[in-house]
């Protein structure tokens, strides 16, 4: 900018007019998700691939048409990027602070799009305002691609890679959760909308579910109010010895699966069998000594506790799991079958679906006779990763380099 | 568990203490620099061999909870900071940051832990280390940046800022945001993995890209005009406060609700 005040919307455009349009875009996006009570539709294949290509053909032809003029020297320049960066940032930051996406949003908040933000006008022109001048940097800075600049390239081309590509290939995201049974193979599910998607082209069939679980805890809890009393983390494994609130707590025994029968418990590996400890207790001020089985119990078997003195009783946890696993057989629609397991954090990808672990009956826990899976198909992904690895060259780069010229 | 944190805590605050008053008065002591930094070395070098036996111990890496990134936070600032000393003899910037993982220390001395060894399966990653990790040093870094914009607020003044000081910043802030960018990357491929999509605005997602919004924005204002230094230094300064907001305060907004980052504290 120059010394000399120049007159608003004189070329060179600067601060005042690149924040004016970036006002106008998020006052006009308001206005019409007022007016028109309505949210931004997704796109979906092949409407997406084209209007793609289109906007990319554009911006092109726009820049290598018109790079002499200033309205593309300021589309391209500093001043307008920190206005749509200033602008994309209002927006993040309000869905910082405002709950989006609840179900019954209402108000003015509601209805100028700001309970949902991401699926709001406002929102759509920040976008495009962002990868527009995004995209007219990135060309001027490319053509001709020196070697000094290839670490603007990677940053500056892969953040628009994969923001172009994520936001035109969200339509096509399908998220479906399928509940497994070891009866049938099941072939439908329902979508992240709530529809029943009726042939998922695969069928999987549960063979077994498996959970693997941390030792359960103990805790000492308030007969009345039933809150945990003990700060002490304590361990209920066998040989274990600690102290929880003054006592001096030892387990003489433990079974991971056990029944209790005739006034103790056995071990026993049936469906239902839950933890069992048991624990003698030593308090070091009265030295009075207590002990007796504990165990959390199952939705087959109640639970036991050990009462202590002064209203306290000594209780097992429900065990953490640690992992759990579903081993399947799945039935793809070119006729083969094969078992395999999924693992959380381990999905497994048939088909174009990638099939992820992700519930299963916690009432019946490690029994559980369900496993939830959720299987999702994203065709977009190997372009959005494609930007997102630029992305990660650039930072390398960006991290050895630093600010140096 | 025969680690004891109080102990190794007090021990390591110990040296790094004498460590800065050998520092402090390198003028007066022979070899009081040399001294110094060995004692803050070995401080360091305490609290690191104690999250190495911890990490072990719990069977789990340390980074669950966020006395567990406070501890994280006490590795990372002093190494910073006596990298930055032995090559720029920064005395303040070494303080500084031997002060800040003091007093994370001392947050994690009064609030005792248990280290609970459990861990929800979806953390059970091979991301999760790289993920946590540079968010960490990430933070440290730009944490000391923060901290030169705060110096520099005070220093401008008095009249007696130098323009050297901000190019200083502004190295640490691209390191700090590279990592930063890692980070966020990271943790949208680990998304992928666990929860089948890489990016679902979650609380903390949202709040760690404004983060790296604030911190682009800096970036793209100090490219373009170098000599305003005083709107620079107000960027860095809010940006921290952003970063602060992501990394603590994000617990008690009203939209951390179903964070799948909320974290026991």
């Amino acid at each position: 900018m120059s010394n000399n005040r120049k007159i608003i919307w004189q070329y060179p455009w600067g601060y005042a007019e690149s924040f004016i349009i970036a006002i106008t875009l998020l006052i006009l996006g308001f206005a019409i998700n007022y007016i028109g009570k309505s949210t931004v539709s997704a796109i979906q294949l092949p409407v997406n691939l084209y209007m793609g290509i289109a906007i990319i053909i554009l911006l092109l032809l726009f820049y290598f048409l018109f790079k002499k003029k200033p309205f593309v020297k300021w589309l391209s320049g500093t001043p307008a990027a920190i206005s749509a960066i200033c602008f994309y940032t209002f927006l993040v930051l309000l869905m910082g602070f405002i709950p989006q996406g609840l179900p019954k949003a209402s108000g003015f908040i509601h209805e100028i799009g700001l309970s949902d933000i991401v699926s709001s006008h406002t929102f759509l022109f920040a976008q495009i305002y962002f990868l527009v001048i995004l995209g007219m940097v990135t060309l001027r800075r490319s053509f001709p691609l020196k070697g000094k600049n290839i670490g603007f390239f990677l940053n500056h081309f892969g953040l628009w890679l994969t923001l172009f590509s994520a936001s035109i290939g969200a339509g096509d995201l399908q998220r479906v959760t399928l509940t497994a049974n070891k009866t049938d193979a099941v072939f439908y599910g329902v979508d992240q909308n709530g529809k029943i998607i009726p042939d998922l082209s695969i069928a999987i069939q549960l063979k077994e579910f498996n959970i693997e679980e941390y030792p359960p805890k103990a805790f000492i809890i308030d007969d009345k109010s039933g809150s945990i009393l003990n700060k002490e983390l304590f361990y209920l494994k066998k040989g274990n010895k600690g102290e929880i609130m003054d006592r001096e707590v030892e387990v003489t025994e433990f079974y991971k699966y056990g029944v209790y029968m005739s006034n103790k418990f056995h071990p026993v590996y049936d469906i239902g069998a839950a933890p069992a400890a048991y624990v003698i207790t030593k308090n070091k001020k009265t030295n009075k000594v207590n002990e007796g089985w504990i165990s959390c119990g199952s939705f087959r078997y109640p639970g036991k506790f050990l009462e202590l003195s002064d209203g306290m009783l000594l209780v097992m946890a429900d065990p953490e799991p640690k992992k759990y696993s579903s081993k399947v057989k799945i039935y793809t629609s070119s006729g083969d079958a094969f078992e395999t397991t999924i693992e959380v954090n381990k999905p497994v990808t048939v088909d174009g679906w990638k099939i992820y672990q992700l519930d299963y009956n916690h009432k019946m826990g490690k029994w559980s006779d369900i496993s939830i899976l959720e299987l999702v198909k994203d065709p977009w992904i190997s372009v959005v990763y494609f930007g997102i690895f630029m992305l990660i060259a650039g930072a390398l780069y960006m991290f050895w380099i630093g600010n140096k010229k | 568990m025969y680690l004891n944190f109080n102990n190794t805590a007090f021990i390591t605050i110990v040296l790094w203490i004498i460590g800065s008053l050998f520092i402090l008065c390198d003028q007066k002591i022979k070899n009081g620099r040399l001294i110094g930094n060995l004692f803050t070395i070995i401080g360091t070098l305490v609290i690191i061999v104690f999250v190495i036996i911890l990490w072990i111990e719990i069977e789990r890496p340390p980074l669950r909870t966020l006395g567990e990134t406070r501890l994280w936070y006490a590795v990372f600032l002093p190494i910073v900071g006596i990298l930055t000393f032995i090559r720029w003899q920064y005395k303040w910037f070494l303080f500084y940051s031997l002060g800040l993982a003091i007093l994370f220390l001392a947050i994690n001395i009064s609030n005792p832990e248990n280290f609970d060894k459990t861990l929800m399966p979806a953390l059970q990653s091979p991301w999760f280390v790289p993920h946590v990790i540079v968010y960490m040093l990430s933070y440290a870094l730009l944490g000391v940046s923060s901290a030169v914009s705060a110096w520099g607020l005070y220093l401008i003044k008095f009249k007696t800022f130098k323009p050297e000081l901000l190019n200083k910043a502004d190295n640490l802030v691209y390191m700090g945001f590279s990592l930063l960018t890692l980070g966020l990357l990271f943790g949208a491929l680990w998304a992928k993995e666990a929860w089948g999509h890489y990016w679902t605005w979650d609380p903390k997602e949202t709040w760690a890209l404004l983060t790296w919004l604030c911190y682009l924005l800096y970036i793209h204002y100090r490219y373009k005009h170098k000599q305003k230094i005083i709107t620079a230094l107000w960027i860095l300064a809010l940006s921290f406060i952003v970063l602060l907001i992501c990394w603590v305060g994000i617990n008690y907004l009203a939209v951390s609700g179903n964070s799948v980052h909320t974290y026991s504290d």
